[in-house]
């Protein structure tokens, strides 16, 4: 061995000293440590750019804005909906394992106060990805939302979210015109999601909430937002696009009005007994409609706050069908106030004028079958004004034999029947106006003679919606013009500026000579005054208006129908009864009206119309009478059936 | 030859050497990188209390408990100094025992992660025996491969070694703590290769290791263990899953660049994309935070190191020091390639720390009495060479 001072031979190494060994090892750490600094330059300094993004990627998150949902006022400006701030729970199911997820949707069921189904099926229908939010539970308490929000590692992949949510003042009075906003289904995100909709989003689900859906939601912003890994918002790191603010409404309702119209719907069904009804106030003059209510309904308050499987199951379950606006989406037969339809016709067309008498009896015989006069005995001779004041049958029977069925539904459609109005409601149905070809078509066969006597008296085929039929009659008292039913007037955006201001919309003039209608204005007068509506002709104001039975379903054990009533009336611009005028016949024969009402009273097996009964009520709170001319005794409950 | 004898009995008598003489034995470079390494260690405390929301110095914080562990492991440093190193050599047998009655007390009462038992909580701290184990493993080994000098060629010593180490090993393996028993495997390879030991023996019994794997494989891995390795092949097949945290750590060292995004301004460990950074993954918010500089000054700290350890091993005369500090030298390097290897994803998840940087008080205890004991056969050995 050397005695070099320096180097590996310094001394005695052979015993427990390997020089080679040493050098391998400290070889082999350069060797380890050269890998692991090229490996870092790969990723740090060649790949930098790509990570650099992947990093940016994993915090920075564009997320829309929600902008500010319209508001609706009605048509004197007090707020119907307002948006509140609500707690709303979600879950991204990306974020819940499945071996913990019975766990926590148990405990977010007894925190929320849930049926654990329903959070399960929220889950499992959710329309969006598994990293997209599903709303669970909206407008949750704040404390209850505190604590799930503190308890984030017990409920993995729950999130608090504070949204707005829709604050309906007028409740259930307005549900049916409103209508509420709800979580977006599968379908709709389909469509949508182009437009900016969001998975969890909201969307309107029904009434003008639905139909005026794009206005009032105005247009999401976008953001970009800093997120941790649980997807925890830290920060805006900026504002890419500001959020515009959904326009606001302006209804044609008017609150008042509608109160009147509900409480006299309200007082008139609980004394007969009845299920469904529905009012509907207009202005003739523009097509406006005042109001609109259809009972049972639903408070849509309980959408807005999210509503349980079980109360919606409940609403669903309904055999009165609360959650349908009957008063457009409904179609029943419009029974005798139908009888516009076959009178308009048969003097424009002619076939009678306004003095040609027919001889009204006990009944007409059509081969071997008896057509009967409701009050089977008959009126004698009988012109317009009796016939449609009296509401005869067999008066009306002849002029539909003598209009057949082809020009009959003719004048029916000029009055707006089989076709939708096309008010700015969603849900509206267009009934049925028979004709020769309409029966080919539906049923294979031609109209027999004796349909075509139904038909004049809007029994048989004939269906209508409430709403056709008081816009049928709001165009008799406007002198012939059709219009299309709006509720709502204008749009206005966020400062109060009109964006789109009211417009009387024409759906078409009626093709008769004005001479025609005054006649049947006159006549329709002639109802209320010959007293077959009883004591309206009492009221201190001038009404004109059709009652009608309609026969539905199937005969009792007895041989008798149920029946659903109906009264529409309109009032002149100046409804006081003159010295001049004792009977009105001349406040009619203007073409002012600005006040139409219609009652419609589903299966009402009343003494009397109770669908007089209800809009003389509503006359009498809208007009401010003092007296009382309601006739209790006519709802009381009977199969009485002559007051056609 | 004969000059060995005399100067063995020059360490003997050490004490009566001047404090001067101690001092130029005393490896102040060791001293050095451990204290520059043990600062990025703190930095990164430093910046993942701030991540976390919390004051740096708020009580409790990562970066008090660093300090706290900082300080104490400075003092084991300075005492293990003192302490004359071949007390260890007499104290062999006890200190054995000592392990493995600590492993098997982890496992009776220990805490962890998962139903696994690591951590053991003394006066409020968790400490994690298996790490202060590993630097009983070297004492032990090198006590015994000491003992074997002359007849390192044979067989037997690589049994002998083997046998020892099983118990320690097998305690380890049952916590279940994989990684700290592969290195204490890189210890006992380091020790007996640089110990002279047979290379065909040793090559046989890698071979057997080898056709040992199927085996462990399928019954002794547990399955998060499996899906950590297999992971490591395919980080993106489960992206949510096990291959999240070397994703997500790949994305915070490769977003790091030349120079990094500065201290405290990690956003892979600020959102929580790498949820245990305080534990394996600290070079990951490291190299995010410091850059590709930052990183690159680490790792040649680190080979520095191990440079000096392997020095302190050469210039031992004692068989048992040049052992030690194979066995501390092997222990260093495994544990900076694997972790480093992880984090960089080219080594799979098996839960080793890196020296000084992992937030960890017993890992930075056990390499300051590692290095501490160093430092003690160093100033035993008469004058300074190299």
């Amino acid at each position: 061995m050397s005695t070099d001072t320096v180097g590996l031979t310094d001394r005695d190494t052979s015993d427990h000293r390997s020089p080679i060994r040493f050098v391998v090892f400290g070889l082999v750490v350069v060797i380890l440590g050269t890998i692991l600094g090229v490996r870092l330059f790969m990723l740090q300094v060649a790949s930098n750019r790509q990570f650099a993004t992947l990093a940016q990627a994993n915090r920075a998150v564009s997320q829309p804005i929600e902008s500010t949902r319209g508001v609706i006022y009605d048509r004197n400006g007090i707020a119907l909906v307002t948006n509140v701030p609500a707690y709303v729970v979600k879950i991204r199911p990306a974020d819940l394992p499945e071996e913990r997820r019975a766990e926590v949707v148990q405990r977010l069921a007894s925190l929320l106060d849930m049926d654990p189904a329903d959070i399960n099926v929220a889950i499992d229908a959710n329309p969006g990805s598994r990293f997209d939010l599903v709303r669970i539970a909206s407008d949750v308490d704040e404390k209850v939302a505190n604590f799930i929000a503190e308890s984030r590692l017990d409920l993995p992949g729950t999130e608090i979210v504070v949204e707005s949510r829709r604050e309906y003042a007028t409740g259930a009075l307005l549900s049916q015109v409103m209508g509420y906003t709800g979580p977006i289904s599968r379908t709709q995100l389909d469509v949508l999601a182009s437009e900016g909709y969001l998975a969890d989003d909201l969307i309107g689900k029904a009434g003008v909430e639905s139909q005026y859906e794009s206005a009032l939601r105005g247009q999401y912003g976008v953001q970009l937002v800093e997120k941790d890994a649980s997807g925890r918002r830290i920060q805006v790191l900026q504002t890419v696009k500001e959020p515009v603010a959904g326009n606001s409404l302006d209804l044609t309702i008017d609150v008042k009005e509608q109160e009147y119209a509900e409480q006299a719907l309200k007082w008139g069904m609980s004394l007969a007994g009845l299920k469904r009804g529905v009012v509907i106030v207009m202005n003739p003059q523009t097509g406006e409609i005042l109001a609109m209510v259809s009972l049972p309904t639903y408070d849509d308050n309980l959408f807005a706050r999210g509503i349980s499987s079980a109360d919606y199951a409940a609403l669903l379950d309904n055999p009165d069908k609360p959650l349908t606006n009957h008063a457009i989406a409904g179609q029943f037969p419009p029974g005798s106030t139908y009888k516009l339809v076959a009178g308009t016709g048969a003097l424009a067309d002619k076939k009678i004028s306004r003095s040609t008498q027919l001889l009204t009896q006990a009944y007409l015989t059509l081969g071997s079958t008896k057509f009967y006069e409701w009050n089977r005995r008959g009126w004698g001779k009988c012109n317009i004004f009796c016939g449609f004041g009296h509401s005869s049958d067999t008066f009306f029977f002849q002029l539909s034999a003598m209009l057949g069925i082809d020009r009959l539904a003719y004048w029916a459609e000029q009055f707006g029947f089989g076709a939708r109005t096309g008010v700015d409601l969603p849900g509206e149905v267009k009934g049925t106006v028979p004709s020769n070809q309409w029966k080919l078509d539906t049923l294979g066969s031609e109209i027999y003679p004796g349909e075509v006597f139904q038909a004049g008296i809007g029994q048989g085929y004939d269906v209508v919606t409430p709403l056709q039929l008081i816009n049928a009659y709001a165009a008799l008292a406007n002198g012939g013009t059709l219009y299309q039913p709006q509720v709502v007037r204008d749009i206005k955006d966020a400062n109060g500026q009109i964006v789109r201001a009211f417009q009387p919309q024409v759906i078409r003039k009626v093709d008769v000579d004005p001479s025609v209608l005054e006649t049947m204005r006159q006549a329709a007068r002639n109802v209320v005054v010959i007293r077959h509506t009883y004591n309206l002709a009492d009221l201190p104001i001038v009404v004109a208006g059709k009652s009608g039975t309609a026969e539905f379903g199937t005969r009792d054990a007895e041989g008798r129908l149920p029946f659903h009533s109906w009264f529409v009336a309109f009032v002149p611009k100046d409804p006081t009864v003159s010295a001049k005028d004792p009977n009105g016949m001349k406040a009619v024969s203007g073409t002012d009206s600005e006040l139409a009402v219609l009652a419609f009273a589903y299966d009402s097996r009343t003494k009397g119309n109770a669908a007089t009964e209800i809009v003389k009520y509503y006359l009498q709170l809208h007009y401010g009478i003092k007296k009382d001319y309601r006739n209790f005794d006519l709802l009381k409950r009977g199969n009485f059936y002559q007051s056609n | 030859m004969g000059a060995i004898n005399a100067r063995e009995a020059r360490i003997s008598d050490w004490g009566s050497r001047s404090i001067g003489t101690i001092w130029r034995a005393f490896d102040l470079q060791i001293a050095t990188y451990a204290v520059l390494l043990t600062s990025f260690g703190l930095a990164m405390a430093y910046s993942n209390s701030v991540a976390g929301g919390d004051g740096a110095l708020e009580t409790g914080s990562v970066f008090l408990r660093g300090l706290l562990w900082a300080s104490m492991a400075l003092v084991v440093f300075i005492v293990a100094t003192a302490f004359d190193y071949r007390w260890l050599r007499t104290l062999a047998w006890p200190l054995y025992a000592l392990q493995i009655g600590l492993l098997a007390v982890t496992l009776a009462i220990g805490s962890g992660v998962g139903g696994s038992s690591r951590w053991i909580s003394l006066l409020g701290l968790q400490f994690q025996f298996s790490e202060l184990a590993k630097i009983l493993m070297i004492v032990i080994l090198a006590n015994y491969l000491a003992s074997r000098r002359g007849r390192m060629d044979s067989l037997w010593s690589i049994l002998g070694a083997c046998v020892l180490a099983g118990p320690p090993w097998a305690l380890v393996l049952l916590q279940p703590d994989l990684g700290t028993s592969l290195v204490f495997g890189a210890i006992l390879v380091g020790m007996l290769f640089l110990g002279g030991a047979s290379l065909r023996w040793l090559g046989a019994m890698a071979l057997a290791v080898l056709s040992a794997l199927p085996f462990v494989w399928t019954y002794v891995l547990r399955d998060y263990q499996k899906e950590r390795l297999s992971s490591f092949i395919d980080p993106l097949s489960d992206i949510r899953g096990a291959g999240y945290q070397l994703y997500q750590s790949q994305i915070a060292v490769g977003s790091g660049g030349w120079f990094g995004k500065g201290l405290t301004n990690s956003t892979q460990n600020q959102l929580d994309f790498l949820p245990v950074q305080v534990t394996d993954f600290v070079f990951a918010i490291l190299a995010e935070e410091l850059g590709f500089i930052g990183g690159m000054v680490v790792i040649g700290l680190f080979i520095a190191l191990i440079w000096r350890v392997m020095a302190g091993g050469w210039r031992s005369r004692d068989p048992f020091g040049t052992m030690f500090a194979a066995g501390l030298a092997s222990m260093i390097a495994f544990q900076v390639f694997v972790n480093i290897g992880m984090v960089i994803g080219i080594m799979p998840i098996t839960g080793i720390p890196l020296p000084f940087i992992t937030h960890g008080g017993a890992s930075l205890i056990s390499i300051a009495a590692g290095l501490g004991i160093l430092q003690s056969i160093n100033i035993r050995q008469g004058r300074a060479e190299w």
